[in-house]
């Protein structure tokens, strides 16, 4: 049986989980209620277009509400796992629009050429992360290190998409991320962030 | 393990949690984290860097329709689990002779005279297509072999409390359709018909959040189905 939306409001979201995979609806709303907006959010900094991020941001919920059970206390909060599940839809819209397989394949100038969809895909996607406004812990990065994490979070890219994409060696890229998310932890650590 | 075996890893380990590794190598870094303890503190580590990153992003209002399309499709979901798990339950056509929903039985009547627009779709999968118009409503119904689509075009937009619910009419009983839904922005609708075996008529009203389990307004559409 449903729990009433006012019950549904005072349990925890590890709480809830269990009522979502059970199939209660006033359970599942006060989770949207809670995380629509950051997830709405995420999907729109992602694909870039509102009506795309509702579609997103849908079917994401959809395949929460349909899938609940797989949500694993241990290795996260409920939030992060929520928005973990919106971002893969999210990068996975961006590259069904780009009409192509998960993952770059070429590796040489000619075939990039050979590609123009996907060009223009990663010459957007830079002027994105380029002109996005940053926040948070990561507004407080160096510009190095911030684009290079951006490009592969909200952009989806890997790091040997984005080391041609910025004409830079695989190694560095890597080092950047690696420096990035250290000084962002380093300063949650520190209460900084 | 040496350390400079550790280290090569280790820098792996950021694009890793970024998803940026190509799949071989994600499926190595998963393979030796398995053994790797250090690794796995490292991981345990960074983690809460990869959660803020999704907090950083500007944060924008979801729109209404956004919250009302989910749970429409969440409620009739949670219906269709429900239905299944209990006989069937049909109702009689007693509720059209009330004076509120005599509009249906007009329609109904006019449905029976006016003639259909049918033909065969063009996927050449057999399918029947039948359209009409009706109250300002552009209706199609196309069948697949024993399911349906019901798309209507044209449907003024809901108040956010409000959801569209089909219903079908099988020998001689009304019966909901489970997926309760909503017009777009452009007022197109659609939804599915999952059995149309026997069915004479289709209908659609406007109903609160979460459906009815009779109609309780005016149909806003009905169809005879050519048997």
């Amino acid at each position: 049986m449903a729990v009433r939306r006012e019950k549904a409001e005072r349990l925890a979201d590890e709480e809830l989980m269990p009522l979502v995979g059970r199939k209660d609806p006033e359970a599942f709303e006060v989770l949207f209620d809670r995380h629509g907006g950051a997830a709405y959010s995420l999907a729109y900094r992602i694909v870039g277009d509102r009506a795309a991020a509702e579609e997103v941001t849908q079917e994401a919920f959809i395949s929460v509400w349909r899938s609940g059970a797989r949500f694993d206390a241990a290795r996260g909060s409920v939030r992060s796992w929520l928005l973990s599940v919106v971002r893969n839809r999210a990068i996975d819209f961006l590259r069904s629009r780009a009409g192509k397989a998960p993952k770059l394949t070429f590796d040489d100038d000619s075939a990039l050429e050979q590609r123009p969809a996907r060009e223009r895909t990663e010459e957007e996607a830079l002027q994105r992360e380029t002109s996005a406004e940053l926040r948070g812990a990561l507004g407080k990065l160096p510009g190095e290190q911030s684009k290079v994490i951006e490009l592969a979070y909200f952009g989806g890219f890997s790091h040997s998409e984005i080391a041609r994409m910025l004409n830079l060696p695989m190694g560095t890229v890597k080092g950047r991320m690696r420096l990035g998310l250290e000084k962002i932890r380093g300063d949650l650590a520190e209460g900084l962030a | 393990m040496n350390a400079s075996d550790h280290n090569r890893w280790s820098e792996d380990l950021a694009a890793f949690v970024l998803g940026a590794l190509e799949r071989e190598e994600a499926a190595a870094v998963e393979r030796h984290l398995e053994d790797c303890s250090r690794c796995q503190e490292e991981m345990r580590w960074l983690q809460p860097a990869l959660q803020t990153l999704p907090e950083s992003v500007e944060r924008l209002e979801p729109p209404p329709q956004l919250r009302q399309s989910l749970m429409a499709e969440v409620r009739a979901d949670a219906r269709a689990e429900t239905a299944a798990e209990r006989p069937a339950r049909t109702r009689s056509w007693g509720w059209l002779l009330k004076p509120a929903a005599g509009f249906a039985v007009v329609a109904l009547l006019v449905a029976g005279v006016v003639g259909y627009e049918v033909g065969k779709d063009g996927s050449g999968g057999g399918g029947t297509t039948v359209e009409r118009q009706v109250g300002g409503i552009n209706v199609k119904m196309v069948q697949e072999g024993n399911s349906g689509t019901l798309q209507l075009a044209g449907v003024h937009q809901l108040p956010p409390d409000k959801v569209l619910e089909a219903w079908v009419e099988r020998e001689g009983q009304v019966e909901a359709v489970p997926a309760l839904f909503v017009p777009d922005r452009e007022g197109q609708a659609e939804t599915r018909i999952a059995d149309m075996s026997g069915v004479a008529v289709v209908m659609v009203t406007e109903e609160p959040q979460g459906g009815s389990d009779q109609p309780t307004g005016e149909p806003i559409m009905t169809m005879a189905v050519p048997q």
